[in-house]
């Protein structure tokens, strides 16, 4: 319903944005996802029409977006230093937006009461901006976008600001709200739980670049390389580089100072035997998804020197050496290493993500619960 | 290395009590970390240690000796913040090697001092460049590697990883950590980042207005908190709270959510029939320790409306509502259900904590 179609925004030499083509469905909560810097709030202003792009056009339900201005458009937005209406009180802030759609009182009054009650700011309505905590001003700009009807909400980091316990509580309501009012939103952060938390799907983006779009379930278990890969999950997706090589006539991946071999997938090589070595392979495994061992056995059969255990409560997270490489993963509590211990790790095909020159040739295949 | 004991340690800023009679004592080649919510009173506290505030009243000891007036320079501390300003026009090896020095070290000794630290970061080959040559992230790394290379009597740390990305700051605490464990330093470590107190500290003195609630090993106040403040500042995400009545029925324990009933946890019988249980509890019970059910059964007894599931990846959130409480449950990554399916919970009672509603403090053997 929403179309990006190749859009590029320069600023003089700087290239925020590159050939971007992106297509928003009809009600979905489409997350733009990526680090400080990646071209995501230019994308959204873009989309809000604040921006011109350099090349490329944005549809709407058909329809060429360019030459319409903002305030035409019919999207609500929230961005990070949104104004509040510093002479109004949150109760007005929140109402403005009704009253200009012409709801009648009481109406407007039950609105505003139940959105200030989902945000937690029912006590504040009174209050002018200025005497309100960085927190609960974003709060009231959020909801200030939300209250309305528009055909698409635009969200800037709408809940970066607040403390962990309230984002996490902001989450939930933020997509419960959304799935509710049937609201098309295309939603900015830089949080991968967030992103994957409140998404229909994620849309990566890298210096200006999409790296990916596909759901959370894709993006996760299937990157589409390296760096999808790596900043998604916590902790992040750990690499290891290794050499491709043939013995007793056996593909495996091999770490030569530490004599590790690791058997290579038939992904793998029909990969090598299509297109040839590439520059570099690289394997990755999550923290999850690989267990360890203080002694080898018929699965733990690749030896780890533990670098660093780190508490986590629950579990612990154990940090092993495997030549120069360093490998995260999860471990129950009991368990208790000390450093320079040489641990088993079991890694193999069903949890190694394999790359190569930085694009994924192979995914684990996902496991049965 | 040294010692620090501070003894009822208050720090005033004309009306605004920000350190209310704090003491505790961290021993030598310790890591402790401070912990609390921003506004605690964490970094006033180690300002004080460092000799950049002053004491309003109490003492603070190194090794057993009064250092309240005496000069930051003369303390023998190190400390590392979140800008690290390295010289721009000293390669990576010198920058390592000023404080050494400054400190009129022998070449020879500075030479080896500043290899050994290298090697610990992984930084040697980092020592002939230039700081404008270096990565963000190698950055940290020098700038961090600089504050060490002093055998500093304590060392203090205050959200030093705080700014950077998830992965960056994943690394650098794997460093830190490690790096205590091969050099030994007190540390002070100040954080709001309960994961990265847990992660990194030997003990943890978690803080709030100016008081401190409890200190204990990372192990003691995730499943030991004192009261509900640590329970719930502690633990991502967060430790679930219900308001409970308590009573004795025949001889029978029975704990009840609104006329729900929840299995009494057994560490608290004891307790129960000494009559230390008052009618009024709170139970908390971390997210991990709810199992989920589809249907009723002889374990999954607490009816649940589910309000939200997020699929995280590694692990799913579920929302739910008992009557009008919201709890959160860490599921399997593959659970899913719909807003407003029922669920029937089963609350592991080896992992159910009970605090005194009125105060909030833990009812356990040790009160």
């Amino acid at each position: 319903m929403l179309e990006l179609r190749s859009l590029t925004k320069e600023f003089g030499k700087t290239v925020a944005i590159k050939n971007l083509s992106i297509t928003c469905q009809e009600c979905e909560f489409l997350v733009i996802f990526g680090p400080a810097g990646a071209g995501k709030t230019t994308t959204l202003r873009l989309i809000a029409g604040i921006l011109k792009p350099t090349s490329g056009e944005i549809y709407f339900r058909g329809q060429p977006l360019a030459g319409v201005p903002p305030e035409q458009r019919n999207m609500s937005m929230v961005f990070e230093n949104y104004a509040l209406y510093s002479h109004l009180s949150v109760y007005e802030n929140l109402a403005f937006p009704l009253r200009a759609g012409r709801y009648p009182a009481e109406e407007i009054k039950r609105r505003v009461s139940r959105m200030a009650g989902i945000l937690q700011i029912s006590e504040l309505l009174d209050r002018r901006p200025g005497f309100l905590s960085g927190g609960q001003r974003q709060r009231v700009a959020l909801g200030r976008a939300l209250i309305r009807e528009a055909d698409v909400y635009l969200l800037d980091e709408p809940i970066s600001h607040l403390d962990a316990k309230l984002r996490h509580h902001m989450r939930g309501e933020l997509k419960t709200m959304c799935a509710e009012k049937e609201a098309t939103v295309i939603h900015v952060t830089h949080d991968s739980r967030e992103a994957m938390a409140l998404s229909d799907r994620v849309a990566v983006l890298y210096k200006g670049e999409l790296m990916q779009v596909g759901s959370p379930d894709e993006i996760f278990h299937r990157p589409a390389n390296e760096f999808v890969a790596g900043f998604l999950g916590e902790p992040p997706m750990s690499f290891m580089d290794m050499e491709y090589g043939v013995e007793d006539s056996q593909t495996v991946f091999r770490l030569p100072e530490k004599d590790i071999r690791l058997p290579a997938s038939p992904e793998v090589n029909a990969y090598v035997k299509e297109k040839g070595l590439p520059g570099q392979f690289r394997l990755g495994v999550r923290a999850a998804d690989v267990t360890v061992s203080p002694s080898a056995d018929e699965t733990h059969n690749v030896p780890g020197e533990v670098f660093v255990t780190e508490t986590l409560g629950h579990r612990n997270l154990l940090t092993a050496k495997l030549g120069k490489n360093l490998v995260q993963l999860m471990v129950p509590s009991e368990f208790t290493f000390k450093v320079k211990d040489t641990v088993w790790l079991d890694l193999n095909q069903d949890n190694l993500h394999v790359f190569a020159d930085g694009l994924a040739i192979a995914h684990p295949r996902p496991r049965a619960s | 290395m040294a010692s620090v004991t501070l003894e009822k340690v208050w720090k005033k800023y004309g009306k605004v009590e920000a350190v209310r009679g704090i003491s505790l004592e961290i021993a030598d080649r310790e890591f402790m970390s401070f912990l609390g919510p921003s506004g605690c009173g964490k970094s006033s506290t180690m300002r004080m240690v460092a000799g950049l505030e002053e004491i309003t009243s109490g003492n603070i000891y190194f090794d057993g000796e009064v250092i309240n007036k005496v000069r930051p320079r003369d303390r023998n501390v190190a400390m590392a913040f979140e800008t690290y300003a390295l010289y721009p026009t000293l390669k990576v090896y010198e920058n390592l090697a000023f404080p050494l020095r400054a400190a009129r070290w022998p070449d020879a000794d500075v030479d080896k001092r500043v290899r050994d630290i290298a090697e610990i970061m992984e930084i040697t080959p980092l020592l002939d460049r230039m700081p404008t040559r270096l990565s963000g992230g190698q950055q940290q790394s020098v700038g961090l590697a600089r504050a060490l290379t002093r055998a500093p009597k304590v060392f203090l740390l205050d959200e030093p990883i705080s700014h950077l990305d998830t992965r960056q700051r994943g690394r650098m605490r794997a460093y830190i950590k490690r790096l205590h464990i091969e050099l030994g330093y007190t540390m002070i470590y100040v954080t709001h980042d309960q994961e990265e107190a847990m992660a990194l500290a030997d003990r943890v003195a978690v803080m709030d207005e100016g008081l401190l609630r409890q200190v204990g090993t990372p192990e003691e106040i995730f499943h030991n908190p004192a009261d509900t403040f640590v329970a719930g500042f502690i633990g991502e995400p967060p430790m679930n709270f219900l308001e409970c009545e308590y009573r004795q029925e025949g001889g029978r324990h029975v704990l009840s959510h609104n006329g729900i009933a929840i299995e009494m946890p057994p560490h608290s019988e004891a307790l129960a029939q000494r009559g230390a249980i008052p009618r009024r509890v709170t139970l908390g019970i971390r997210p991990f320790y709810i199992d989920i059910g589809l249907e009723k059964s002889a374990r999954h007894t607490i009816p649940a409306e589910v309000f939200v599931v997020e699929p995280l990846g590694d692990m799913t959130v579920v929302s739910v509502d008992v009557l009008q409480t919201r709890l959160q449950i860490v599921s399997a990554p593959d659970f899913r259900a719909q807003h407003k399916q029922i669920l029937w919970l089963a609350f592991d009672p080896t992992r159910t904590l009970l605090f005194e509603a009125e105060t909030g403090h833990a009812l356990t053997d040790q009160a």
